[in-house]
C-alpha cells in the first residue's frame, strides 16, 4: 500500500514538474521566434481534357471497297491536330494498300463534297502499324469524317484498325496567357 | 499487537511538539520582519514602451488578383494575377519572404504524382504597377521565384531578391503570380492514361509569411 502511494506521489511531482517546466519554457519560445506577417490568396482552377474518338476502329475488308469512321473532338480543349495509328492485317495472300482521307463533311458516295477529300498520311502497306498525323484543327465537339479505303489485290479479308490519339501539348490548342 | 497500541502515542507527542516549535518560529519571524519593515527605503521611476505590430497585407494590383481560372485550362496556358503585397504594420520586416501553396483538393495537379507534370507558378515583382492588358511592367522587373512545381511549394519556400520587397513600413511591392499547366500526356480514342492531370480541379492557397525585423538592443 506504501509502495503505490509513493508510486503515485512521485507521478504527481514528475507530472508538475514537467508542466511547470513547459509552462517557463513557451515565454522564452515564443520570443525568441519574433512575430510574423502573412497575406492569404486562393485561386481556382480546371484542366480541361484532350482526346479524340473514333466512331469505327475495326475494318474487315474482303474486296476492294471504302469504309468510314467519324471522328469526334470528345474532349473540352480544341485539338489542333490528330494522330491516327493504323494497323493493317497480313492477308494469307495477297497484296493490299491502304489509303485513309478526311473530308470536314461526311461522305456521300465515296465523295467528299464532290471531291476527293485529303489524304492523312502514305500508302500503308499489310503488315504494318503507321501512325498518320492530320494538321487539321478540330473544336470541341466538332467532328472530321474518314475514309479508308483498300486497294490492291485481295483475297481473303483483310483487317484495318484504326485509334485516333491525342497528345498534349503538340496537339491540343494554342496555350493562352490570360491575364485578370 | 503491542507496537500497534504504543504508536499513536507517540505520534500524538511529536505532533505537540512540532505545533509548539511552529509557533516559535512564527513569532520569531514577525518580530525580525518588523525591525526590517522600519528600515527599508523606496525610489520609484516610470518607463513607457509600445509594442510594434508586423502586418502583411494582400490586395489587387490590377484586375482581379486571385481568383478562378474561368474556362478549361490547357498545357502551356498561363493564368496571370496581380496583387499587391504591403507591410502595414509599424514595424519593418527582416530581408526575406516566404511562399507556400496548398492544393484544396490535393490532387495530381498539385502533389507531384506524375513526374513532370501539373500546375506550376512563377512571381515577378514590377517596381511600379503592372499594366493589366498587356501584362507588362513599364518599370523595373525583378524575377522572386522561378517557374516552379507546386508539389514543391507545400512547404515554405524562400523568394529571391526580396531586401527591397516590403521591408519598411508601408512600403508595397507589386507582384505578378503566373499559374502555368505542364502536361505530356497521350490520349488513345478520347481515352486519357490511367495517370492524368485531365480534367482535375482544385484551389490553390497562397501564403505570403514574413519575420519581424532583427531585434535591436539600446541604450540610452
Amino acid at each position: 500500500m506504501n509502495r503505490i502511494t509513493r508510486s503515485h506521489a512521485c507521478r504527481t511531482v514528475a507530472t508538475a514538474a514537467v508542466l511547470l517546466l513547459g509552462v517557463a519554457l513557451l515565454p522564452a519560445i515564443a520570443s525568441a521566434a519574433g512575430i510574423g506577417g502573412r497575406a492569404l490568396g486562393a485561386e481556382s482552377v480546371t484542366a480541361g481534357t484532350w482526346g479524340a474518338t473514333a466512331s469505327t476502329t475495326s475494318m474487315a475488308f474482303a474486296t476492294n471497297s471504302d469504309q468510314t469512321s467519324t471522328v469526334t473532338n470528345s474532349g473540352t480543349l480544341a485539338l489542333s491536330a490528330e494522330s491516327y495509328v493504323v494497323t493493317v492485317s497480313r492477308p494469307i495472300i495477297g497484296v493490299p494498300r491502304v489509303t485513309v482521307f478526311e473530308c470536314a463533311t461526311p461522305w456521300v458516295g465515296n465523295r467528299c463534297s464532290g471531291g476527293a477529300g485529303t489524304q492523312i498520311g502514305g500508302t500503308l502497306a499489310a503488315d504494318s502499324t503507321t501512325t498518320i498525323t492530320s494538321t487539321t484543327p478540330l473544336a470541341v465537339g466538332g467532328a472530321l469524317y474518314l475514309q479508308v479505303e483498300m486497294t490492291g489485290v485481295i483475297f481473303f479479308t483483310t483487317t484495318v484498325t484504326i485509334a485516333p490519339e491525342v497528345t498534349s501539348p503538340a496537339q491540343v490548342r494554342t496555350a493562352v496567357s490570360s491575364n485578370q | 499487537m503491542s507496537k500497534h497500541s504504543h504508536t499513536p502515542k507517540k505520534e500524538r507527542a511529536y505532533g505537540k511538539i512540532a505545533v509548539a516549535g511552529l509557533l516559535t518560529t512564527s513569532v520569531g519571524l514577525l518580530a525580525a520582519a518588523g525591525v526590517y519593515a522600519g528600515l527599508s527605503a523606496t525610489a520609484t521611476g516610470a518607463e513607457s514602451v509600445t509594442s510594434g505590430s508586423l502586418n502583411l497585407t494582400l490586395s489587387n494590383d490590377v484586375g482581379v488578383g486571385f481568383s478562378n481560372f474561368t474556362g478549361k485550362m490547357a498545357p502551356g496556358d498561363t493564368d496571370n494575377v496581380y496583387v499587391n503585397l504591403n507591410n502595414t504594420g509599424t514595424l519593418a520586416s527582416a530581408s526575406g519572404m516566404t511562399l507556400a501553396v496548398a492544393g484544396t483538393p490535393s490532387n495530381a495537379l498539385t502533389n507531384g504524382s506524375i513526374v513532370g507534370e501539373g500546375l506550376t507558378v512563377t512571381a515577378t515583382q514590377c517596381s511600379v504597377a503592372w499594366t493589366l492588358a498587356t501584362g507588362t511592367c513599364s518599370g523595373a522587373t525583378t524575377p522572386i521565384l522561378a517557374t516552379t512545381q507546386v508539389s514543391a511549394l507545400t512547404t515554405p519556400v524562400a523568394l529571391s531578391n526580396i531586401p527591397a520587397l516590403v521591408a519598411a513600413t508601408g512600403q508595397v511591392a507589386h507582384v505578378q503570380v503566373s499559374l502555368g499547366l505542364a502536361a505530356t500526356e497521350t490520349s488513345a480514342n478520347g481515352v486519357s492514361p490511367a495517370s492524368t492531370i485531365q480534367g482535375l480541379s482544385t484551389t490553390l492557397n497562397y501564403t505570403f509569411t514574413e519575420q519581424q525585423r532583427t531585434g535591436v538592443a539600446t541604450n540610452q
